[in-house]
């Protein structure tokens, strides 16, 4: 038990000095009541009662609503602080924008519940990746995140320098909810100081900034948190009668923390429920369901046009291929064009 | 020596002194011309750059007054109503401009009268005259017809009829002058007198108001100028506190020793009057173009104008001395990112009523964003499911086969990249806009009228932009927004697979 006791002493030793460098919150990997920690840490500074209440904020966590994800991280991600999101590939972006603005989305929840106004999220991008990846459409963001088109201010700089300064500028204001900054690849320029300036920032004013990165190698910066976001299989739709076979259902995620102040790495497969507005760990359940998917993919792809019952067999699909071109003249019984179209269709051919 | 096309000849446009000595004229063929003297430089004419000249003047030519007109190709209307005892009275004004023009290497001829005709007139014929008013038909009455900005045409006529002098033409009854050569030539007559108004329209729209400072010593650094702006800012406090206004747009003008002159103009999203904050935004603006700026000798003159104003809502402060304005600060934010990065750097989304997914949502610059929200406007809310992100044009997609000509694609091609689809939704028909596309002539065939084969004509573009939209899941989990465009249809290409958008 002393041995164990010992044992512990010095990996939180170590463990603080290693959120020292990394400029993270210490007092997170201590007992909660140990508040007196914040005023040690910045003693050279002569603090008013502003920023103590900013730094309590600074120490609160955004609680994601799963449960596993939340214990991993200490109780939820840090409110005001940076907070990388990774996304190996471009084209991940989707999966990776969803998770940030369901974080952001959160955070605007949280912030209105605070202040009672309107806060918006300030989107930050480059040119050259809103090019890439799409610009963040709002009415999808309101559809499936509940952020709606009043609460979004989109920026857009051609360089990095620029979408920098625009991102310290944002993450000073305390009546935005939340920053997201969009990165595309690793630029020399978002080195640790830049990190460094934008984590205080984001700790001065108690809002979380997120720093969205697309196709980027994990590399040391001054964020706390690092999740590596990549999509994963939706899974069915819930209705009255049971899952639909063959719809998609809910946006998932594969989040996996790669650094954390408490180091407890793992994988996570996520859902996120845009009636409730909360992340689901994926239940047994649908995990199942999963299972049936994965036997048999191909059955599926006509259902949601006509039904059960006219769907295609899967061998059918080879004797199509060849034949391309004629099929789509021809469309075969079960497949009639609607009225209007036939009609077109037929007066071409007698005037033909 | 300038030559110019004129009747299908090069002809002499304007010519120096020295070339004037050896009896040239304007107006002469250039083919006489060097008959006569082989050795002359003639240069073609550049409409072009002479009016980009002339506006580099007219811009210089403001430090004197806000109103400075063009006029024709060669000169340049100030109005100095009450701007002459700035620089010392009229002569001493005319002096200063016409030594300053030359030093720039100008030859200017300038004259002062209260009535533009008469200025014009004294300019050409009598530069460096100023007419006091009331002294205009003395100054016109020896003066050759040229003096009355008439057609050639009219003053030919007139001199064939033996009137030389403007004062013959002063001398003459009136009635049978119109009858004979116009309105026009009276009209210009009295304008030249001062007995009728005429407007002299300005280049640039007179700023509701400004401030500038002379400087003895012309000022290099980018942080002079803006300590100059903020001080320049406070003074223009006063006077919008007092017509309770707040400015919308501010100009700051900057005059260079050697005649440049640049403006920066920043806009707000709200009034604003607070010295500070506009000594903020010029100087985002100052540093995003700071390494840009050609200081040359230095400005001596710095000019800040309010461009528009608006009405400045005064807010109450609570107990502690704080206004709680939460869009404030956005404002000044988005101002600030506005003024270094142009007006398109800070956009807001607006709903707009459309189905077509890009039109459905427009990005507006944060001023034209209404501040007011409008809710019962547009349905926002719509059930079908969008995408997170959409590409700014739809991407082509390669699609090998699909099942069914109308379902959607078991693999695709995007990027470069082959996917394969595992599950699908759809589709989602979304036909074009009608109204708003251009529609292509039909031909007519037989026994149909106009409107049918207009109708016709619509249909058959309709079907040609009409999309199917999928929901698609590929075999990693990523969900892609995928569209057919057209329809299956006889005697046509076969539709096209376009990649819109992804979704979470």
């Amino acid at each position: 038990m002393a041995k164990d006791a010992v044992a512990r002493e010095i990996v939180f030793a170590l463990r603080r000095q290693i959120a020292k460098i990394e400029g993270t919150l210490p007092e997170c990997l201590e007992a909660p009541a140990r508040a007196d920690i914040t005023v040690v840490r910045r003693g050279g500074q002569a603090e008013g009662n502003d920023a103590l209440s900013n730094r309590a904020l600074a120490s609160l966590a955004l609680s994601t609503g799963a449960g596993c994800l939340d214990a991993a991280l200490g109780g939820g991600l840090p409110q005001g602080a940076l907070t990388e999101i990774h996304g190996l590939e471009t084209r991940d972006a989707g999966a990776v924008t969803g998770f940030v603005l369901a974080l952001a989305g959160l955070a605007v929840g949280a912030a209105q519940g605070e202040a009672g106004l309107a806060t918006p999220i300030v989107w930050i991008g480059m040119t050259e990746t809103f090019g890439e990846a799409g610009f963040p459409y709002a009415r999808g963001l309101q559809s499936s995140f509940g952020v709606g088109p009043e609460s979004l201010l989109f920026c857009e700089a051609r360089k990095l320098a620029d979408a920098l300064w625009i991102a310290e500028e944002a993450a000073r204001l305390s009546t935005s909810a939340a920053v997201v900054l969009e990165i595309r690849g690793n630029p020399r320029r978002l080195d640790l100081t830049a990190t460094r300036r934008l984590h205080a920032r984001a700790q001065q004013t108690g809002r979380p900034l997120f720093l969205l990165r697309q196709a980027a190698l994990a590399e040391p910066t001054a964020a706390p948190v690092r999740l590596v976001v990549l999509p994963a299989p939706s899974g069915l739709r819930e209705t009255v009668a049971g899952p639909l076979t063959g719809s998609i259902g809910l946006p998932a995620f594969a989040v996996s923390i790669s650094k954390s102040a408490y180091a407890s790495n793992g994988q996570f497969i996520l859902e996120w429920n845009p009636d409730e507005r909360i992340f689901m760990e994926r239940g047994a359940g649908e995990r199942s369901a999963g299972e049936i998917r994965a036997k048999d993919p191909f059955a599926v792809v006509s259902l949601p046009r006509h039904g059960a019952d006219s769907a295609a067999a899967p061998g059918a699909v080879v004797a199509f291929k060849p034949a391309l071109g004629r099929q789509a003249r021809k469309p075969a019984a079960g497949d009639q064009p609607p009225r209007p179209q036939r009609a077109a269709h037929r007066g071409a051919r007698r005037a033909g | 020596m300038i030559s110019h096309r004129d009747r299908n000849a090069q002809r002499i446009a304007a010519l120096d002194e020295r070339a004037e000595a050896l009896g040239l004229k304007r107006g002469m063929g250039i083919a006489d011309a060097r008959a006569m003297h082989p050795a002359i430089d003639i240069e073609e004419a550049d409409a072009q750059a002479d009016r980009l000249l002339l506006e580099g003047l007219a811009d210089w030519c403001d430090r004197y007054t806000p109103l400075v007109a063009l006029d024709g190709a060669d000169g340049l209307f100030l109005d100095i109503a009450g701007c002459a005892h700035l620089f010392g009275g009229e002569r001493a004004m005319l002096d200063t401009m016409l030594t300053r023009f030359l030093q720039q290497g100008f030859i200017a001829r300038a004259g002062i009268a209260s009535a533009a005709g008469a200025a014009w007139a004294a300019a050409r014929f009598a530069s460096g005259s100023i007419v006091a008013v009331g002294e205009e038909a003395a100054l016109l009455a020896p003066l050759p017809l040229s003096a009355l900005r008439i057609e050639p045409a009219v003053r030919e006529s007139l001199e064939s009829v033996g009137l030389r002098r403007v004062g013959a033409v002063m001398a003459t009854p009136r009635a049978p002058l119109a009858r004979r050569f116009g309105a026009l030539l009276l009209e210009r007559l009295d304008q030249a007198l001062g007995r009728s108004d005429e407007a002299v329209s300005p280049r640039l729209p007179a700023a509701p108001l400004s401030v500038e400072r002379h400087l003895a010593e012309p000022i290099t650094q980018i942080e002079e100028i803006e300590r100059l702006t903020a001080s320049l800012s406070q003074t223009l406090k006063h006077d919008l506190e007092r017509r309770g206004e707040g400015a919308r747009a501010l100009g700051l003008m900057l005059f260079r020793v050697d005649g440049a002159v640049s403006q920066i103009a920043i806009g707000t999203s709200r009034p604003l009057r607070d010295p500070l904050l506009i000594q903020k935004l010029f100087h985002e603006r100052l540093a995003a173009t700071g390494q840009e700026y050609e200081v040359g000798y230095g400005f001596d003159l710095v000019r800040l104008s309010v461009l528009s104003v608006a009405a400045f809502d005064m807010q109450q402060t609570d107990l502690t001395g704080e206004i709680k304005d939460a869009e404030a600060d956005i404002a000044l934010f988005a101002d600030r990112v506005r003024a270094r990065l142009g007006d398109n750097a800070v956009r807001r989304p607006i709903s707009v009523a459309s189905h077509l997914p890009e039109r459905s949502i427009a990005l507006v610059a944060f001023t034209d964003a209404p501040a007011s929200k409008s809710k019962n406007r547009v349905p926002s809310i719509s059930l079908s499911e969008r995408p997170v992100r959409l590409f700014r044009s739809p991407e082509p997609v390669e699609v090998p086969a699909t099942e069914l000509p109308e379902g959607p694609p078991l693999h695709f091609r995007w990027r470069r990249a082959l996917y394969r689809v595992v599950r699908a939704e759809g589709p989602e028909r979304i036909a074009p806009e009608w109204w708003r596309e251009s529609i292509p002539d039909a031909m007519a065939k037989e026994g149909e009228d106009a409107g049918e084969v207009k109708n016709r004509a619509v249909a058959e573009k309709t079907a040609s932009l009409t999309r199917d939209y999928f929901r698609i899941e590929d075999a990693e989990g990523r969900r892609y927004w995928l569209f057919r465009q057209g329809l299956y249809d006889a005697g046509r290409t076969s539709p096209r697979w376009f990649m819109h958008g992804i979704f979470a």
